[in-house]
């Protein structure tokens, strides 16, 4: 993983909250009806994160990929059919005993550009 | 709704709030993949799975979360008392296992009426108890002093 790109800010994003998606979403985390999931924010952050990932400068190796922490804090909640804008940047690169640490921080920001959610996502490269 | 709603002045450090179990189904992942947008194929191919290291596909960590965060809304009553959620991902979850979401207080803020609570998704495993999550940790608020 290139530590060089630690800092790089992604191009803004538009994610719609789409009633269907978050219908689905429900079902598949066994939230109630009426109520938009609060992790339905990693749907969001999935509208970047192919693109940082997969980003050649990067030079990640997605097999060696696992999730190992999670961050949310919400402002607010979700409303269904409003559109979000998304704006991730690589937060933090670093490595320890040949693992690397890829911290990405994610604003999903409202019509008024109010942050609604901010994200952070850590993913361990495991070493080779 | 509101006499199985959690209130702030029901709330002791060391109280034990949740323990919500949930079976992890094959259907459900996939669903997740689809909702999610996350399409590893770790999650959905056991070839693959396999060849990185794992006995067979497992679950998304964000998935595991997600059931957690549902736990959380469903006791608070209300998705807006949620205002915080760090979470550690330690342990694989594998298919047709049970997860259990589990939580107690650990410090309470009468002043802005804000409880932070520790936070863990445990599951049995050959006669272990294995963490999922751990060591995580939720923030909620109840603004309004009537909840």
């Amino acid at each position: 993983m290139n530590a060089a790109l630690e800092g790089k800010v992604y191009p803004d994003t538009t994610f719609t909250v789409d009633e269907e998606r978050v219908h689905l979403f429900r079902a598949a985390v066994g939230e109630g009806e009426q109520i938009v999931p609060p992790t339905f924010a990693t749907a969001a952050e999935f509208a970047v994160f192919p693109l940082i990932v997969g980003d050649a400068e990067l030079d990640l190796d997605f097999t060696r990929v696992i999730h190992a922490e999670q961050e949310y804090e919400w402002r607010r909640p979700f409303r269904v059919g409003e559109a979000l804008t998304v704006r991730s940047r690589i937060a933090s690169i670093r490595q320890k005993a040949g693992n690397g640490f890829l911290t990405i921080e994610t604003e999903l920001l409202g019509r008024d550009g109010e942050l609604v959610v901010l994200a952070r996502a850590t993913m361990i490269e495991r070493a080779a | 709704m509101a006499q199985r709603t959690v209130r702030f002045e029901d709330l002791a450090v060391g109280d034990a709030v949740l323990s919500v179990s949930r079976v992890v189904t094959r259907e459900d992942v996939k669903r997740y993949a689809d909702a999610s947008g996350d399409q590893n194929p770790l999650h959905q191919e056991e070839d693959f799975a396999r060849a990185v290291g794992f006995p067979g596909i497992i679950a998304h960590g964000m998935f595991t979360m997600g059931h957690l965060a549902t736990s959380l809304t469903d006791w608070l009553g209300n998705p807006s008392r949620l205002k915080r959620l760090t979470v550690q991902f330690r342990a694989p979850v594998f298919m047709g296992e049970t997860i259990v979401a589990e939580g107690r207080v650990k410090a309470l803020d009468r002043e802005t009426r804000t409880a932070v609570l520790d936070v863990w998704v445990r599951v049995e495993r050959d006669g272990t108890t294995e963490y999922p999550i751990r060591k995580s940790e939720a923030v909620v608020g109840f603004p309004d002093p009537q909840g």
